[in-house]
């Protein structure tokens, strides 16, 4: 921002110079742009002459020197004029409406449907070449442009409160709108303005070009390079000095455009493009080895080429078991969630539960290799069985991952309106993933979607196949999402809140869609995530409580809900209402931000039982209980956890 | 489909009937006589009695409404008028050098989609190194360096210097195709530029801007290839914008083949329009100008068509 500031300065003042040598032309020691030196036509530069002399032999430099002249003359004063007409006109478009709206704004309009050489020679042709008809010219096809900016700026402002309250207190409406809204158009205003400079430059002189635009002897940057033309072989600068003049000029403008552009909003454009579509990029790899502080390498990394894995390591019977994985933000190392670890077995549900920024979100991405751009693993590993062996998934790359996305790891995101592909049809992005994993013909591929979308429950399957996104109803677009996601039998399905963006009756569908593909595919792993406990009751087998980045509280289902041992737990538990679909907002005070962690209890400031002890950083410790029918520990991040719950 | 591509030309009808009117006005709302200023040269008045002449040969003695009425019917039943240097139908002239100025365009658009689009991914994915740098150099330099400049140096350097081709001319596609192609590598081309310097970008901003839409991350979570996510997911919804754009730089494109064919010589219907200025004759500046002011038209209409096959929402909203 400071810097496109700077950058801004360093361009305008360039401008500065360039306009103060032009518009000091008269007062120059400049040879007459018109006196001919015959003899010496086409003369190389010379002490006398920087730029030697032109087909009669008159002074090049000066000629550049005085064409910039006519050719900043014309722009400016038909920017200008355009600039007054058009914001007079979008004024009145903006404020009265109606009948004045159609004639002021949609009139200018139709200006735009000419292409704007055309109307500019059609005017030459009723008014003759010149000057005065150039500027008539350009200015006639700007005035649309400034209309457009200043009509818009009109419609917002004078509905404000404050144009209605002076309108009463007997300010002239116009008056009022001249005022405030001036400053509000003032940046598109600018913007528009150095347009309208540089196209007008631009089009000035391509009709001087023509012969159309400045009548000679007149010298022009236009007419210039039009009688070098005749004289390319003999005298190839004198085409060359007013190209570079011309285009320079341009150039200059553009980039202050642009440079204002950035200035007066700032564009949060994600430069970098996106690290994965980098062929080699070792993606979270990468990212994981240059935040990782020095000595400490986990042991028994696996490299990601064994996707056959090591067959010595197993894990104990369970799919997954991600170990004191932390997820930061590349550039600055701070981290968003810290040292979570979770277990899920095959055909295990397991719920992950906590507020928005409780980072479970990204615990889900992170395991799929999928965080946003700018975010990696700082720590910790995410291991996984695959029928070979086990990787590490937080070390793969982005080759060594896709193999295992969409067949063993399947993710369903929370906003399938936005997760599918609104250009093509959903039996297509479906037989995608099938295609991806499974070759196979094409019409085999083609019935085994349609039997996906049926086993989905998505009614006439075979037209649904053919339909687009946006033809489908929201509980049936996460239908197609799920479907897609249990496309290749997946020994682990994370859902990210799933049902949060559809309506009760919708949601409870789709959880027992969910229940019925468990069934159906009993050794399929599930990572739920969600915010609502009232759902992790119905659908989760164990749950791991997420606040502010950590772990609080995991265990199996029963007993977290039949007894909580965190007080942020039993917070939340209270806060869902009796009849279920409760949302956690019940509990007083917010979620602190990464980098405002407290020192010791992250739960500390909205905790009732906070005391000295909690000053310290907590960790996660086991208790007794849990290791019910699954085997699961229970542990909670609370060192007062007898006294508080 | 049928009802939004009715809808589309529907409104091109309406837009050719304002342009033509825009045209009309333009000619009869402006101070003085079209008759007046035909026959006036310098600052001496003309000679009454021939402007009654000429107003008389020309209808303008006839109320406005009736102009504007044999003047909206001329146009429907493409006819332009006879042109007053020699007398010939204008429209001859149309038909005989439209289709010259269209291959014009199509070429430069063509040029400009083919190496712009791939170019503006190339520097969307190499998001601020050196790829990207280069291409938004050139492009910067592209927008800001007139066509007939451009022209102008390239027949500079690759006729005159180096002498691979003449410096411009037309030779008809039956009589010598490889001849007429060679030809219009070099206007084709240089009009291309600008738009390709759009076409980057625009492809640009719209690649970087699709990449962080959800859908890619499901396609990459479903394990598709690279190669497969950036054509069918990133790159094929990335060109609707891109398409809008090219069919807003129309006008523009047209308005750089005036300059173009004067440049190279290229017997179209847009160099036409400039000896026409010149001879300040009337029915031809109209027929030319409103001629293609309609392709213009015709030209968005197939640009609103293409927007809905790459994208089906389009049509839902119609
Ligand atoms: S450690 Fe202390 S502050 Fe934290 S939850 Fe337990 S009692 Fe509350």
């Amino acid at each position: 921002m400071i810097r496109a500031r700077h950058q801004l300065y360093i361009w305008l003042c360039l401008a500065a110079v360039l306009i103060a040598v032009i518009a000091a032309a008269p007062i120059l020691p400049l040879d007459d742009v018109r006196a001919m030196d015959i003899p010496h036509r086409f003369a190389g530069p010379s002490a006398a002459h920087w730029m030697g002399l032109d087909n009669y032999g008159r002074d090049v430099f000066a000629r550049l020197v005085w064409g910039g002249r006519a050719s900043l003359a014309v722009a400016f004063g038909s920017a200008v004029l355009a600039g007054i007409a058009g914001t007079i006109l979008g004024l009145l478009g903006g404020y009265f409406r109606g009948v004045v709206e159609v004639v002021t704004v949609r009139v200018s309009e139709v200006i735009l449907f000419l292409p704007p050489l055309l109307l500019a020679l059609l005017v030459i042709t009723i008014l003759g070449a010149g000057v005065s008809t150039l500027i008539l010219a350009i200015t006639i096809l700007y005035i649309p442009n400034y209309t457009r900016v200043v009509y818009a700026a009109t419609l917002q402002t004078a509905s404000q409160d404050f144009v209605v309250a002076q309108e009463a207190m007997g300010t002239h409406p116009l008056t009022t709108l001249w005022r405030t809204i001036l400053p509000n158009v003032m940046p598109p205003l600018l913007v528009q303005f150095s347009l309208t400079v540089a196209g007008a430059i631009l089009l000035e002189s391509g009709l001087s070009f023509l012969g159309l635009g400045v009548v000679p002897p007149t010298p022009s940057w236009g007419l210039m390079i039009r009688s070098a033309r005749s004289a390319l072989d003999v005298a190839p600068m004198l085409l060359v000095w007013p190209s570079v003049a011309l285009a320079g000029t341009v150039l200059l403008l553009n980039v202050i455009c642009d440079r204002l552009q950035d200035v007066l909003s700032p564009r949060t454009a994600a430069v970098g493009g996106a690290a994965w579509l980098r062929r080699g990029a070792r993606g979270a790899a990468r990212r994981r080895a240059s935040m990782m502080p020095a000595g400490k390498v986990p042991a028994g990394k696996l490299v990601p080429e064994e996707l056959t894995g090591d067959p010595a390591r197993d894990l104990g019977g369970d799919l997954l078991a991600v170990e004191e994985l932390s997820v930061a933000i590349t550039a600055t190392g701070r981290p968003l969630t810290q040292g979570i670890s979770l277990r899920v077995a095959p055909g295990e549900t397991l719920a992950l539960v906590g507020e928005s920024g409780s980072g479970k979100t990204l615990t889900g991405l992170a395991s799929t290799g999928l965080l946003p751009n700018g975010l990696g693993v700082a720590e910790g590993r995410a291991l996984f069985q695959t029928p070979g062996g086990v990787t590490d998934l937080a070390a793969l790359d982005e080759d060594g991952m896709r193999p295992l996305r969409g067949a063993q790891i399947s993710m369903v995101f929370q906003d399938a309106a936005a997760a599918l592909n609104p250009v093509h049809r959903v039996g297509d992005q479906l037989a995608e993933v099938i295609a991806a994993h499974r070759p196979m013909s094409r019409p085999r591929i083609e019935a085994e979607v349609v039997e996906l979308l049926r086993k989905v429950g998505i009614p006439d399957p075979e037209r649904r196949a053919r339909s687009y996104p946006f033809e489908l109803s929201g509980g049936q677009r996460q239908r197609a999402m799920i479907a897609m996601a249990v496309a290749n039998a997946p020994r682990l399905l994370i859902a990210d809140e799933p049902t949060t963006a559809l309506d009760p009756t919708i949601q409870a569908q789709i959880l027992q869609l969910l229940e019925f593909l468990k069934q159906e595919n009993p050794d399929m792993g599930v990572i739920f995530v969600t915010h609502n406990l009232a759902l992790v009751h119905e659908i989760a087998d164990t749950v791991c409580v997420m606040y502010a980045g950590e772990v609080v509280e995991q265990g199996p289902v029963a007993e977290v809900f039949a007894a909580p041992r965190h007080p942020y737990t039993a917070a939340l538990l209270a806060s869902v209402p009796e009849a279920g679909q409760g949302r956690l907002q019940a509990i007083p005070g917010t979620v602190p931000q990464p980098g405002r962690m407290p020192e010791g209890c992250r739960f500390a400031p909205r905790c009732d039982f906070a005391a000295e002890a909690c000053r310290a950083p907590q960790a996660l410790i086991e208790i007794e209980g849990g290791a019910g029918p699954d085997g699961r520990p229970r542990r909670t991040r609370c060192i007062r956890w007898r006294e508080a719950t | 489909m049928a009802r939004y591509i009715g809808q589309r030309v529907l409104v091109a009808l309406v837009l050719i009937w304002l342009v033509s009117t825009l045209v009309f006005m333009v000619l009869h709302l402006v101070p003085g006589d079209p008759a007046e200023l035909l026959l006036a040269s310098g600052n001496t008045a003309p000679d009454p009695q021939a402007v009654a002449q000429l107003r008389t040969e020309m209808g303008l003695d006839r109320p406005l409404m009736v102009q504007y009425a044999s003047y909206l019917a001329g146009i429907v039943h493409g006819d332009f008028g006879v042109s007053l240097r020699d007398g010939t139908p204008v429209a001859q002239q149309l038909m005989l050098r439209l289709p010259r100025t269209l291959e014009l365009v199509v070429a430069a658009t063509l040029i400009a989609s083919v190496l712009g689009i791939p170019l503006g991914t190339l520097a969307a994915i190499r998001g601020g190194g050196l790829a990207d740098r280069l291409v938004s150099l050139l492009a910067s330099l592209a927008l800001s360096t007139p066509v007939f400049v451009v022209g102008t140096g390239l027949i500079l350097l690759f006729a005159q210097k180096l002498g691979w081709i003449s410096a411009g001319g037309y030779v008809p596609f039956a009589q010598d195709p490889l001849r007429h192609l060679a030809l219009l590598l070099m206007p084709a081309g240089t009009i291309a530029l600008s738009l390709w310097a759009i076409v980057v970008r625009m492809t640009r901003a719209s690649v970087l801007e699709v990449l962080e839409r959800d859908f890619v991350r499901t396609a990459r979570a479903k394990g598709l290839g690279r190669r497969r996510i950036l054509r069918r997911h990133v790159v094929r919804n990335a060109m609707v914008p891109v398409i809008t754009v090219i069919g807003l730089q129309m006008g523009t494109l047209l308005g750089s083949t005036v300059l173009i064919e004067y440049v190279f010589n290229w017997p179209g219907l847009s160099g036409y329009l400039v000896s026409a200025v010149e001879a300040r004759d009337y029915p031809e500046v109209v027929g030319i100008v409103l001629t293609i002011s309609i392709v213009f038209v015709l030209i968005n209409l197939i640009v609103d068509i293409a927007y809905a096959v790459l994208d089906p929402r389009v049509k839902l909203a119609a």
